[in-house]
């Protein structure tokens, strides 16, 4: 492993913020950390990154490099009268990084930004400023990356490409990276395994597919004439329109029946997992 | 590191629009103190001197470059060093509003480091500004006023030639930068205390105006009198004394000095001390 936090807990007076939390992530993986504002995942990403110290608990990152991790917390917090390159200036002398234009711009041609613009990022939308966080916190090129809501305030657009750039740094990079977010359709997109935080606990972790699977106990289908399948009388479910239906059907039964439907010729247009987020974030039995 | 972060640190203030509206605000209080005396100068001088002309002779003009050199020094009291913590103070707390210290604690960067770079930075900022005051003043009113005598009222009415006068005007603005780095480190402490700007503000402007009331006040017991920091804050004065009292300016100057070191000592302690998160 790459980082890894153990028993980690945290208080702030009476408040317990973490309790005993354990988490770990190696190279070319990404770690989703899933949990509902308030659950933790700040907190536990501040201690990670050095800027809240734990009541308890050690954290262990065998990264040799100048800079072992490299970091967002909750927003890209910039200097907004400066431009892109000059921030990226500023941050990288500070830390004895090369400050040459040349490297300057291609760490911001790495992370998709306009090597020619001048103005201050105050102009810049929320989607550029991540791509310049991410700029910033890949300075001395760190092995480990931990990204607080990356999607939070983005357009449809802007998540797709912050998406892309999160895998490539991963799966061709060789970046460890621990993402967080509220949103479990992007944690589901990117991350290779899950944690999923309750209440400052970690209330399960493992595969993001099975994870995410275990709470997914319903599905919404589209299709021409669903109305007409006998098929579907064997399931519950409700029609919400026409042709669309809410079926009460886990995702490992999804297969046989879109099978099934399809020997009746129905064939699907849509089919969308429903979560039950009751279910995802309630403690492992 | 520490001299990439002095770097950093003077570049981001100088590229800060409210760093240009501070020096504009120095020249603005400049030009009027110029342009009162200009048109009004001579006639509220013939009021104040108008006993003193039936008993003595003066020669030359009394309104002249010294005299307005000396008036703009005088805003070292409190116009001044207002400007200047308002400045310093945004150094710091504008990093904990806009999160930016939060992104620079992210790097590989200590925190002692940061923090004295700061204290560092403003030291040597507050010497030029203090620098630009002087010399525009100089320039000015050398030039549109000429040099002439200089006329004092601190408790008696002191006279110094023109060659006199400029020397001690060089002397007091000197004097006058320990001052004003006193007023804007401390205004930085206060910065790492209350982090929300307008909270710093509210307490550098006060601490400014207690200190200047202070400074005033008779306490009773003589040690206090002598070592108080709000006693040695108008050391840059002493030096229209007649006799210059250069131990006690020595003196005054070795103890704000001491509390200088004091306060910004308290700023990194406790910004060393605090998490940032």
């Amino acid at each position: 492993m790459i980082i890894s936090g153990s028993r980690l807990s945290k208080s702030f007076g009476h408040s317990i913020v973490l309790k005993e939390v354990n988490i770990e992530c190696k190279a070319a993986e990404i770690c989703g950390l899933l949990g509902v504002n308030g659950a933790g995942k700040t907190t536990l990403f501040k201690i990670l990154l050095g800027l809240l110290t734990p009541d308890s608990g050690e954290i262990h990152c065998s990264s040799k490099g100048v800079k072992a991790l490299g970091g967002i917390i909750e927003k890209p917090a910039l200097y907004e009268y400066l431009s892109a390159r000059e921030n990226l200036k500023v941050f990288a002398r500070i830390q004895g990084a090369s400050s040459d234009k040349k490297d300057l711009d291609q760490y911001l041609e790495n992370v998709g930004l306009e090597t020619e613009r001048k103005d201050a990022v105050r102009n810049y939308s929320t989607g550029m400023k991540q791509r310049l966080g991410i700029a910033i916190a890949m300075l001395n090129n760190p092995e480990v990356l931990i990204l607080d809501e990356p999607f939070s305030g983005l357009d449809p657009m802007g998540i797709v490409q912050l998406r892309d750039l999160i895998l490539d740094l991963a799966k061709n990079k060789g970046l460890a990276i621990i993402i967080s977010s509220h949103i479990v359709e992007e944690i589901r997109l990117v991350s290779d395994r899950v944690y999923v935080i309750n209440n400052g606990q970690i209330v399960k972790s493992g595969v993001t597919a099975e994870i995410i699977g275990q709470a997914t106990l319903q599905h919404y289908l589209c299709a021409e004439h669903l109305k007409a399948s006998t098929v579907l009388k064997e399931y519950q479910h409700t029609f919400l329109t026409e042709t669309g239906a809410l079926i009460e059907i886990g995702i490992e039964e999804m297969p046989r029946l879109m099978k099934r439907l399809a020997g009746e010729g129905i064939y699907l247009t849509s089919c969308t997992p429903r979560i039950d987020m009751y279910q995802l974030f309630r403690t492992a039995q | 590191m520490i001299k990439a972060l002095l770097w950093a640190e003077a570049y981001k203030l100088m590229k800060q629009s409210r760093t240009w509206y501070a020096i504009a605000a120095v020249f603005v209080l400049e030009l009027i103190v110029l342009i009162s005396a200009y048109y009004q100068g001579a006639a509220v001088i013939d009021i104040l001197l108008n006993n003193l002309k039936e008993s003595f002779y003066f020669e030359g003009d009394l309104l002249n470059g010294n005299l307005l050199i000396y008036l703009i020094l005088n805003s070292l009291w409190f116009n001044f060093p207002l400007i200047l913590m308002l400045v310093i103070s945004g150094m710091i707390t504008d990093e904990y509003k806009d999160g930016t210290l939060q992104t620079v604690m992210l790097q590989p960067v200590q925190k002692k480091w940061f923090i004295l770079s700061k204290y560092i930075v403003a030291t040597v900022f507050t010497v030029l500004m203090v620098l630009v005051l002087a010399l525009s003043a100089f320039l000015f009113s050398y030039l549109i006023f000429g040099k002439s005598d200089l006329i004092v009222f601190i408790g008696k009415l002191n006279f110094f030639n023109a060659v006199e006068a400029e020397t001690r005007l060089i002397l007091a603005f000197l004097n006058g930068c320990i001052s004003m780095i006193f007023f804007s480190l401390a205004s930085l402490t206060f910065g790492v205390i209350f982090r929300d700007t307008l909270k710093t503000w509210i307490v550098s402007v006060l601490f400014l105006i207690v200190s200047n009331l202070l400074l005033k006040f008779d306490f009773k017991w003589e040690l206090i009198n002598k070592l108080f920091y709000a006693k040695l804050n108008d050391t840059w004065q002493y030096f229209f004394q007649y006799e210059i009292p250069w131990n006690i300016i020595l003196r005054n100057n070795l103890l704000l000095v001491g509390y200088i070191v004091g306060f910004s000592a308290i700023g990194v302690v406790i910004f060393n001390k605090k998490d940032i998160g």
